[in-house]
């Protein structure tokens, strides 16, 4: 493994150029610390800097040209010796520049800056690629297959031996639904929650009441599905499908609706109460001043001025809705089909994803490729959402400075 | 409607007393904010509380309608009678008081709503308008009180926070003023204003007495003289000394009045 070892040793460079600089510092700067521009520790971390940067750009480079094909797996080592070369090169400028006049401190900072800024790049271009990749391989199902019938048709029927109908309309339909009511449950109640921990609740409630609110944010999707399974999906059937003649499903969308919704509250109420406790507490004394109830200060002050951020905190839930799978899958069903009746099973786009992706499958029939359409679909949608929420955030932010 | 430029001065007989306070004690947990106020507030006269941070000035005009209940670790004992009824009995609701006393606060603080909202919120949360026309006149009534009238009549749509500092701080006084209250409270009202804001606030102060009785909470010794007829100078939690505003400034009796409007403590 000469391409590790190669990065092990740039780092044991770093880490020894790091020391030698410090003490190469030390002896220039002879009996008076001040004497130097810069304090002893900056001369170190300029050493191991120069020493660390460009083999790691050399690294970066091979392995960017490896994946674009450029090169092959055995040209790698020749990659790692030019890596230490590179790192011993920087060493060597590195530990000649020290002196009483050299400015280590400026250059620690300038490239501690370029270190920050290559990382938010790095999940800039990250997300990039997943767009790239997924527009690449969409394309490729809209070559095999109609792209009128993928948006507008309303029959899912995937078959391997060919001649499938792949209509995204049920699936959109199931996604919405479900959504929708997760949302109906997960708003009022979060909603609620967060305007009785901010403005009632003593500190002493808030404190347990939060943290245990925050709980149910920690626990696995497929939990909530397991729960959605074996709980809520028979009771429901037992109770108010099979009694009222509206079905004899144990998956339903209510089912999944309903666990999904509590999933969100949590999500709901902490980005509320930090928006609630967000507006000025001299509007709540005005209101109060006046003769208001503490109940008519929250409904019309402390609400209004808090609902851009609610209502960006709210499209936020709803994106997550949108892209929950475990719980669809479990509570839901896998039946893609459109229909009113909350009691009957549907399914949603991630739920097909997945199991258009699962099994044998070869990466060049439009059953599978239909995947990254559908995923394509969902983060269209999804990032629309959240650029209406951050325009509505921003919005809000700009009233109250 | 009022005319902005009247001055009235009202004669004011001593047994015009609106709040007594008496033996009031407040405590922030453990500690003891304020100590034994004893103090009677005339109708229709403007009272100036002054005195150096921290002396308990503003935590008394805050008892004066139960604001410190809002504060969960704040505790009153004493007894403070508006109109001769206990404001701390059990049976007072301090949402009915706080209608009848209104309170302006040291930053203005007006709603996230249009400018007629803000005005109208009162009497709408009260009650005191039965119909559109109504509000319309109780409305434009504060906003005329406030000297604010020409200024925002041809935008009451456009919402209150876009005004400037000194017209935000109008409108607070508007939106106060159109529930009517019989005693106005007064927290630094000036303090975040620039000069010219300051001395049409002053202007109003002074129009506002002839219809009730205010107290304002005050840093600026130059304020209290210019607007109060009644001087009352706090220090350290204790009441050092009331009474006319002029004996105050020329004549004080405790040797820390008269070190403090002398700029010798502060």
């Amino acid at each position: 493994m000469p391409l590790s070892w190669a990065i092990l040793a740039t780092f044991l460079l770093a880490a020894a150029g790091y020391i030698v600089g410090r003490s190469r510092a030390f002896a220039s700067a002879g009996p008076d610390a001040r004497q130097l521009h810069s304090r002893p520790t900056y001369h170190g971390a300029s050493v191991a800097l120069t020493a660390l940067l460009p083999p790691l750009a050399v690294l970066a480079a091979g392995s960017m040209l490896r994946l674009a094909g450029v090169l092959t797996v055995g040209a790698m080592p020749v990659i790692g010796i030019l890596a230490l070369v590179a790192a011993i090169a920087g060493l060597g400028i590195g530990v000649t520049r020290i002196g009483q006049g050299y400015q280590a401190r400026n250059a620690v900072e300038r490239m501690v800056l370029g270190l920050l800024m290559l990382c938010s790049l790095i999940a800039i271009v990250t997300t990039l690629g997943i767009i790239l990749s997924l527009v690449f391989e969409t394309g490729r199902f809209f070559q095999l297959y109609d792209w009128k019938t993928f948006f507008f048709g309303t029959e899912w029927t995937p078959r391997f031996q060919g001649n499938s109908q792949l209509g995204i309309v049920p699936l959109l339909w199931g996604t919405l639904y479900v959504s929708a009511i997760a949302l109906l449950v997960a708003v009022p109640i979060g909603l609620f929650a967060a305007v009785y921990m901010s403005e009632y609740a003593s500190r002493r409630v808030r404190g347990v009441v939060k943290p245990a609110i925050e709980v149910l944010a920690g626990i696995p999707t497929i939990v909530y599905g397991l729960f959605a399974l074996i709980t809520v999906g028979p009771l429901l059937r037992d109770y108010f499908a099979q009694p009222l003649g509206l079905g004899n499903s144990g998956t339903s969308v209510l089912t999944a609706g309903l666990v999904m919704g509590i999933m969100l509250i949590p999500f709901v109420s902490s980005l509320s109460d930090d928006i609630i406790n967000a507006v000025p507490q001299s509007l709540r004394d005005g209101a109060l001043g006046l003769g208001s109830t503490p109940s008519e200060t929250v409904r019309q002050v402390v609400l209004p001025a808090a609902l851009p951020g609610i209502v960006g905190a709210v499209l936020l839930a709803a994106s997550r809705a949108i892209g929950e799978t475990m719980i669809v899958v479990l509570g839901a069903g896998a039946a893609a089909q459109m229909s009113l009746n909350p009691l009957e099973a549907m399914t949603t786009i991630t739920v097909k994803i997945v199991s258009q992706l699962t099994g044998d499958s070869d990466f060049n029939s439009p059953e599978t490729l239909v995947a990254f359409a559908l995923g394509l679909t969902l983060f269209v949608i999804t990032l629309a959402l959240n650029v209406v929420a951050l325009i509505i955030v921003r919005k809000y932010r700009e009233q109250y400075e | 409607m009022y005319d902005t430029n009247r001055r009235v001065e009202n004669a004011v007989t001593p047994d015009d007393i609106k709040i007594q306070a008496r033996k009031v004690q407040v405590y922030y947990g453990d500690k003891h904010a304020l100590k034994d106020v004893d103090v009677d507030i005339l109708d229709k006269t403007v009272t100036a509380f002054i005195g150096p941070s921290g002396c308990g000035k503003s935590t008394f005009l805050r008892c004066i309608n139960r604001m410190n209940d809002t504060i969960p670790i704040a505790r009153v004992e004493g007894r403070i009678l508006l109109d001769n009824e206990d404001i701390y009995d059990r049976r007072v609701d301090p949402v009915q008081l706080r209608a009848k006393v209104g309170m302006v606060f040291q930053k203005p603080n007006p709603f996230p709503k249009s400018i007629y909202d803000n005005v109208a919120y009162g009497p709408r949360i009260h009650g005191l308008a039965r119909n559109r026309a109504e509000l319309d006149g109780i409305v434009e009534g504060a906003l005329r009180g406030a000297a604010l009238w020409n200024e925002v009549k041809d935008r009451l749509g456009e919402p209150g926070t876009g005004l400037s500092g000194g017209q935000q701080q109008r409108l607070c006084i508007a939106r106060a003023v159109a529930t009517s209250p019989e005693v106005l409270l007064m927290d630094e009202p000036c303090s975040a204003l620039d000069p010219i804001a300051t001395a049409q606030v002053e202007e109003l102060i002074e129009e506002l007495r002839s219809r009730f009785s205010v107290v304002i909470v005050t840093h600026s010794m130059q304020q209290a003289a210019r607007v109060s007829q009644k001087t009352a100078f706090f220090h350290l939690g204790n009441l050092v000394e009331y009474g006319d505003t002029d004996d105050i400034f020329t004549r004080p009796k405790d040797s820390r009045t008269e070190a403090y409007i002398s700029g010798r403590i502060g």
